[in-house]
């Protein structure tokens, strides 16, 4: 019973995790309306560029984040600016196809520059630290993730709902011809977007290398799971995203316990049941 | 002030407008006549940009930006009214005319003094924009081109399916426009009231101009024959 | 000219089937990786060029494809190829379970829902120590057939199935399924309004295309006469089936038969350089995508006017 309650616990951490990989999935989807294959490949490469940081300088993982932060920023810009905002407006299509070669491309570059070996960023005393809680034990290193992951949250909500910036991002969620029409610049505006969709995927990058090994081709499991809570939250609701990733989180921990090899199929059991019970997600459509 | 000389516009293979000629002058008001289907808002968005055109085909003061972005056209001061009001759903009130303001021109016209002239509006300011009725929808969509501050004002069928309580409120907004001088396009069903508000009128057949005078003069009979193709 | 047309074909076609008795064993499983790659590529573009379909997991097929045939063949002793018409009838049957869940989604939502599909597939086959597990099946049914007769007769195959769906997909866009899937592509709302059932024949374009897929699966490994959930059901097949097709020309039936044989001639050339050699066909897809959305036939059709309709060449 006790076991049973730390799985969940732990579930719940593990998922606010996959929450954050999925923030920037869910604001590309919802209101640039593409999807980035790529996704899962850029936390990969977030968690690398961090890597080498922390090899060739003094600084921990999350110190190396000052540094990771504004390089994902940039290259989220350049992407856009030079690859997606080509072939935004097109056809859902095209965006898809193109960052489908992003994706291999990323992956091989990554595999050539750090061969195929997997690693992981030190996480030092943090890795073996618990809190002891009523004979349930939970580890720092996840208790600390999932808190950032709900600061991070609370960050864009508030950004989209309260913020100037804000506004003209709904606006063109809602409806992309008439934010233009009220001069809305709609791809500088996707530019800044996807260079601080790349922010949040740097910080669930380098988290997510303190806690899992990972390697060139982890990327496409990352970009599963973070589909996955999106869609069981409930497309254009941050919030959903959100309780989505617990909801795989908790699943996976669970089949895990059934048998140690099919935690993530259970996940994705989870969410093809959930999608035929309920197509349009588990929570109401909200706010982006 | 504005002059649109031999513009064609296209949707992929299909051509919606065929060398129209025609021209709007400062302060004036201008009523475009046409039945559905016949090119009218074609010709609105080819003049803001959503319909790229040639740049000789549209002549703002002179210049030929026939083609630029909304962004630039806005700037120049060039504003539109979308048909069916366009409203963001995912705003308040007070957001949809405060982000228009922001990227429009600085003016008189702000989202506080169209509070001022219009309380009703004010008091809904924090409710999402699409809970409104229809007329008040359309306030709300005329005031968010104001604020942006045009010299050009197009409007596209901003009475279409309202009370007539509402079609004088939103007339009475658009003459408070006129009143500062600003130029008006109106886009109009009902042909009556059209030539009432405007000096000149143009009907729109068909994707051509196929008359065009002054409004106090219009023979209802010739307007009536290009409105409806006959 | 039509008749010769028709002769060159028929020789063409001849040389093909004579292959076994000129060309060696490698040139014979080069030939079937072709032949299956091609077919994959085609019903993926059947898909996406022609049903607004976009499926990231088509993989899933091919494991499917394959491991019906060797479950069939091996647990029970019977011959292969006659095992191949079952795993067709298998793979459609999984299709048509998939699609319950799958067609609640749309567009981007669809295409990596597909891939959730072929995902949790992997890890089920992964499990089933019945199916092998992570080791996999042998086709054990081959031994004992005599090496030119098993070459030759899984080349036939292969041919057969390149050449088939050729056959299929484009009887298939010549009936009234074609000229739905035109309404449906130009304008899904008109479509639907004007009667067609845009949902069955968006199903039935999936159930053809998994049914292709799966055949060119089957017939695939029993080029290698050993299955595995991580190579068969591995993306490699579909990142390769999406470059085909982009890199030919999406919407086209001329485009995967370009893209195979571009596909085939980098991979021959160059597949040595490893990492390299992805990179570049990576780059590669984007580049289409950004420049050329239309493939090489759109190229190759702006140049020399073979674009019976004109229509690409008015409007670009
Ligand atoms: N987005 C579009 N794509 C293709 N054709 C369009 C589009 N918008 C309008 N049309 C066509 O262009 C013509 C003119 O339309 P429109 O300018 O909306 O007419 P009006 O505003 O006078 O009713 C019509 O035949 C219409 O079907
Ligand atoms: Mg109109």
């Amino acid at each position: 019973m006790l076991s049973l309650l730390e799985t969940l616990i732990n579930g719940l951490l593990l998922g606010a995790l996959y929450a954050l990989f999925g923030i920037g999935l869910s604001l590309s989807l919802g209101v640039m309306r593409m999807i980035n294959i790529a996704h899962g490949d850029l936390i990969v490469l977030g968690a690398y560029l961090s890597s080498v940081i922390v090899l060739n300088t003094d600084l921990d993982p999350l110190s190396s984040l000052l540094i990771v932060i504004p390089m994902m920023f940039v290259i989220g810009w350049l992407l856009q600016k030079l690859l997606f905002n080509r072939v935004m407006g097109r056809d859902p299509l095209s965006p898809l196809l193109l960052t489908f070669g992003l994706s291999i491309v990323i992956q091989n570059l990554l595999q050539e520059l750090f061969s195929a070996d997997t690693r992981s960023l030190p996480a030092g005393d943090l890795a073996l630290q618990g809190i002891e809680l009523g004979g349930v034990n939970i580890g720092v290193l996840p208790l600390i993730s999932a808190g950032i992951s709900v600061l991070a949250f609370l960050f864009v909500a508030h950004l989209i709902n309260r913020s100037p910036i804000g506004s003209a991002v709904r606006a063109v969620a809602d409806d992309q011809e008439t934010a233009r029409l009220v001069g809305v610049n709609d791809r500088r505006l996707f530019a800044y977007m996807a260079g601080f969709v790349l922010v949040t995927v740097a910080v669930a990058s380098v988290l997510y290398g303190m806690r899992t090994p990972f390697s060139p081709t982890a990327g496409p499991e990352r970009l599963i799971y973070s589909f996955e809570a999106v869609v069981l939250g409930g497309l254009g609701n941050l919030w959903g995203t959100f309780f989505g990733g617990l909801i795989i989180g908790v699943a996976q921990l669970l089949g895990a316990r059934i048998d140690t090899g099919l935690g993530p199929f259970f996940g994705h059991l989870v969410f093809l049941v959930v999608l035929i019970a309920r197509p349009e997600g588990l929570f109401k459509a909200g706010r982006a | 002030m504005l002059r649109v000389e031999q513009l064609s516009a296209y949707y992929g293979l299909f051509q919606a407008l065929f060398e129209v000629d025609l021209r709007v002058d400062e302060g004036e008001c201008m009523a475009l006549i046409g039945a559905n289907g016949a090119g009218k808002s074609t010709l609105l968005r080819s003049l803001v940009g959503a319909v790229k055109v040639s740049a000789d085909s549209v002549q703002f003061d002179g210049e030929a930006v026939g083609g630029a972005s909304e962004r630039k056209q806005l700037k120049r001061g060039i504003t539109l009214v979308p048909e069916g009001r366009r409203l963001f759903p995912s705003l308040s009130v007070r957001e949809n005319i405060e982000l228009a303001q922001r990227h429009g021109r600085p003016g008189r016209w702000d989202t506080e003094l169209l509070f001022q002239e219009l309380p009703a509006l004010a008091e809904v300011q924090n409710r999402p924009a699409t809970a409104l009725s229809g007329g008040q929808q359309q306030l709300v969509a005329i005031s968010r081109a104001l604020v942006t501050n045009p010299r050009l004002l197009l409007c596209d069928e901003v009475s279409l399916g309202l009370s007539p309580y509402a079609v004088d409120e939103v007339y009475r907004l658009l003459n408070m426009a006129r009143q500062d001088g600003m130029s008006v396009v109106l886009v109009e069903q009902n042909v009556q009231r059209a030539l009432a508000e405007a000096d000149r009128f143009y009907c729109v057949q068909k994707g051509r101009v196929v008359l065009d005078g002054v409004a106090a003069e219009a023979d209802h009979h010739a307007v009536a024959n290009a409105y409806f193709g006959v | 000219m039509k008749s010769s047309k028709i002769l060159a074909m028929l020789v063409l076609l001849g040389v093909l089937v004579a292959l076994p008795w000129i060309g060696g064993y490698a040139t014979q499983r080069l030939m079937v990786e072709v032949f299956t790659l091609y077919a994959i590529a085609l019903a993926w573009n059947l898909l996406a060029g022609y049903g607004g379909i976009v499926a990231v997991g088509q993989h899933v097929f091919i494991g499917i494809g394959a491991y019906s045939l060797f479950f069939l063949s091996t647990s029970f002793g019977l011959n292969p190829w006659l095992m191949l018409p079952a795993a067709v009838v298998i793979t459609a049957l999984f299709a048509l379970l998939f699609a319950l869940p799958m067609f609640r989604l749309r567009g981007a939502y669809f295409a990596v829902g597909t891939w959730v599909l072929a995902e949790i597939t992997r890890i089920a086959v992964l499990n089933s120590d019945w199916l092998g597990a992570g080791a996999g099946m042998p086709l054990s049914t081959m031994m004992g057939i005599t090496r030119w007769l098993r070459n030759a007769g899984i080349y036939w195959a292969a041919l057969a199935v390149g050449v088939g769906s050729l056959g299929v997909v484009w009887w298939l866009l010549r009936g009234r399924l074609g000229l739905a899937l035109l309404s449906v592509r130009d304008n899904e709302a008109a479509a639907a309004a004007s009667g067609v059932n845009v949902l069955r024949t968006k199903v039935i374009l999936w159930l053809v295309a998994a049914a292709i897929t799966g055949l060119a699966g089957a017939v695939a490994y029993m080029n290698t006469l050993q299955v595995t959930p991580s190579a068969s059901f591995s993306l490699n097949w579909t990142a390769a089936a999406i470059f085909i097709a982009v890199l030919g020309g999406i919407g086209t039936l001329e485009g995967p038969l370009i893209g195979v044989l571009v596909y085939f001639l980098l991979r021959e050339m160059f597949s040595s350089y490893g990492s390299w050699y992805f990179i570049v066909l990576g780059c590669i897809a984007i580049l289409t995508m950004l420049l050329a959305p239309g493939g090489a036939w759109s190229l190759l059709t702006r140049r020399r006017p073979l674009d019976p309709f004109g229509i690409r060449r008015m409007l670009s």
